[in-house]
């Protein structure tokens, strides 16, 4: 009987390992990553204020002297990687299907919860380097229908007629603008001075014209962000608005107010990735 | 102790029992991987062996009785229209292998007129990119392209999301095909719509039954096969009759469409279309992306007299300074006989769609 016992227990521990379940034995943690979206005017950083579609009040000066204000702006985060002092990469997993999506962020200013994400079950160590997609490459287009943060319904950043994702979307008004913008979530066609902006373009493939308009952007910290079991950094980074018309490319409301193609969007995905930053982490 | 054979029910039975902790590891162990071993329902029908193998992932995403229902539901109800007055099916009518017989161009609600021909919707399943202009790279994004056209159906998807939730039948069907669900989103609307797309495969023509042996094709249509293969099978090629290229196939100069050049944005395909399936091409009149020909003569005289040049134009419709197909009218005969063995009876008539 002792022997059977043995073989009970010897055969119930090699059948259940046989199962692949996850190794258990690395501490892990988490880590908040927040996207703060701020305007940055004559050096000093402003929080965003959103006004209602229409409002003429004008909170913003491009540096070409045009005033605007803002409806909305919504962007993508997505294949999140942090990168250890020594080299170790931890990559945030993708996931989609009908139900559901994981490692897909959209970030939008009108939904304050919407700008922290919660990355779980990053091993310990000393973490020195963010890197990120803006937008959502092939995994998040080509599986079809996903829900989540990809839902097209919930998210409106779904180009229906060139099948894939707004990696970034700003709707707003501007006294320069001639108005007449189509296919817009907030401003209407009507409208004199609408200014709206969908960069997109993930068709990343050699040897053809598409546009690829996602941005793979790096920072390194200042200090290094600790994860263990007990402590959770908090990484804050920011998005400067001012940046999108303001950047490497100069955007002037009048002429330049309706993007909604990725040809159309180059110039200001240029500007959007250089709209980054890292600003800072709570240890 | 014999275990085999008819009738030794019980004796394997009381075996289990006297030595059921031999097994118990065993079970205790495999029950910790949580696999579900139950055969999966797949009603995505068997395909001759010369067919591809579908591109959608049907093993992934079986075809489902209560899926396929529920995306039949959907494909027949206006509700998906801002005004619940137009059906997927209105302008992709079974009898004619789901085009529109009526309209050239499609119809939408308040009697707008969209920009293109509806093309038929029979075997999906196996294409890769959809649309005239192929902007639409998964079945799954095919619909919200007619919900969401201004001049079609002009409605949002998460308004019909919030109508389906409403409803007091979709709810139930819906929780009945995605278990576990607490409420219909649009990617779960999307993933039924393509359960009732996928089933509809056209494989059961004359054209297919000859290739199987069990019909003949007459001297013309046989003649037709022929000339087809030498000169229109280069782009319409067997056995889905599409290369799922895109070609300028000479209809303009100028092109008020960009065609496949809207989607790459690439001038070198300007006035580029997607080739369309021949496969039932005799019911689908009219014919071209803006439904400019009205019969199967009309086409061939396109090919053979009135191709057009341009820097896009597609290379076998240009020789030296001939352009187009050289076509007989007897020849042009020929091969509308055999284009009428392409005509899916079976797929029009099944009362399961």
């Amino acid at each position: 009987m002792k022997t059977l016992i043995k073989l009970f227990t010897l055969i119930s521990i090699i059948t259940f390992f046989s199962c692949g379940d996850d190794d258990t034995s690395t501490t892990t943690g988490s880590m908040e990553v927040e996207f703060d979206n701020i305007a940055i005017v004559n050096g000093i950083e402003q929080q965003l204020s959103l006004v209602t579609a229409g409002s003429t009040s004008y909170g913003y000066t491009n540096s070409l002297g045009q005033k605007f204000n803002i409806n909305l702006l919504r962007y993508y985060i997505s294949a999140i990687e942090l990168e250890t002092t020594d080299g170790k990469v931890y990559k945030d997993v993708l996931e989609v299907s009908a139900t559901g999506s994981k490692g897909y962020y959209l970030i939008d200013e009108a939904n304050p919860a919407s700008q922290v994400v919660e990355l779980d079950n990053i091993p310990a160590g000393k973490y020195s380097k963010i890197t990120f997609t803006v937008g959502v490459d092939s995994t998040g287009v080509l599986n079809g229908a996903t829900g989540g943060a990809l839902d097209p319904a919930t998210s409106k950043m779904f180009w229906n007629w060139n099948s894939g994702y707004i990696a970034l979307k700003f709707e707003g008004q501007s006294d320069a603008s001639n108005g007449g913008v189509s296919g817009a979530e907030t401003v209407t066609t009507t409208n004199p001075n609408g200014i709206a902006y969908h960069i997109g373009g993930w068709k990343n493939i050699a040897g053809t014209a598409f546009v690829y308009n996602n941005k793979r952007i790096s920072f390194n910290f200042d200090t290094d962000a600790v994860v263990d079991a007990k402590s959770a950094p908090h990484v804050h980074m920011t998005f400067d608005v001012m940046g999108l018309f303001n950047g490497h490319h100069k955007v002037d409301f009048t002429g330049n107010h309706n993007v909604h193609k990725p040809s159309d969007g180059v110039d200001m995905a240029h500007n959007m990735e250089e709209a980054f930053n890292f600003d800072h982490i709570h240890q | 102790m014999e275990l085999g054979g008819r009738g030794n029910l019980p004796a394997l039975i009381s075996f289990i029992m006297k030595k059921w902790f031999f097994f118990l590891p065993f079970i205790l162990g495999l029950m910790a991987c949580g696999q579900d071993n139950t055969d999966t329902e797949n009603l995505f029908p068997e395909l001759p062996s010369y067919f591809p193998d579908p591109v959608y992932p049907v093993d992934k995403f079986p075809v489902t009785q209560a899926g396929f229902d529920l995306g039949k539901k959907l494909f027949n109800d206006p509700i998906l229209s801002v005004d619940q007055s137009i059906a997927c099916s209105n302008c992709h009518v079974k009898a004619v292998a789901f085009v529109d017989p009526q309209h050239a161009l499609s119809l939408g609600v308040n009697e707008r007129h969209g920009i293109r021909n509806a093309p038929s919707i029979a075997n999906m399943a196996f294409m890769k990119e959809f649309m005239w202009d192929g902007g639409v790279v998964h079945l799954d994004f095919v619909p919200p392209n007619a919900i969401e056209n201004e001049l079609e159906m002009d409605e949002k998807l998460a308004h019909v999301v919030a109508k389906l939730n409403r409803s007091s039948v979709y709810p139930a069907m819906f929780k009945n095909v995605f278990s576990g669900i607490d409420t219909i989103t649009a990617p779960l609307m999307l993933k039924a719509l393509s359960q009732y797309q996928l089933m509809l495969v056209s494989k059961a023509s004359k054209y297919d039954k000859v290739r199987q042996g069990k019909d003949q094709f007459s001297a013309d249509e046989s003649k037709g096969y022929e000339i087809f293969k030498s000169k229109c099978a280069a782009c319409h090629s067997e056995p889905l009759f599409t290369n799922q290229g895109y070609f300028n196939n000479g209809l303009d100069v100028v092109f008020p469409d960009l065609g496949r050049a809207r989607i790459t944005e690439d001038l070198g395909d300007l006035g580029k279309f997607k080739v369309p399936s021949l496969r039932n091409v005799a019911l689908t009149a009219p014919y071209m992306h803006d439904a400019r020909f009205k019969s199967l003569m009309e086409v061939l005289n396109h090919y053979s007299d009135g191709v057009k040049d341009s820097p896009t134009l597609a290379a076998p419709l240009k020789s030296g300074s001939q352009l187009g197909i050289a076509l007989t009218l007897a020849e042009k005969q020929s091969l509308i006989a055999f284009l009428g063995t392409l005509t899916d009876h079976e797929l029009i008539s099944d009362p399961r769609f």
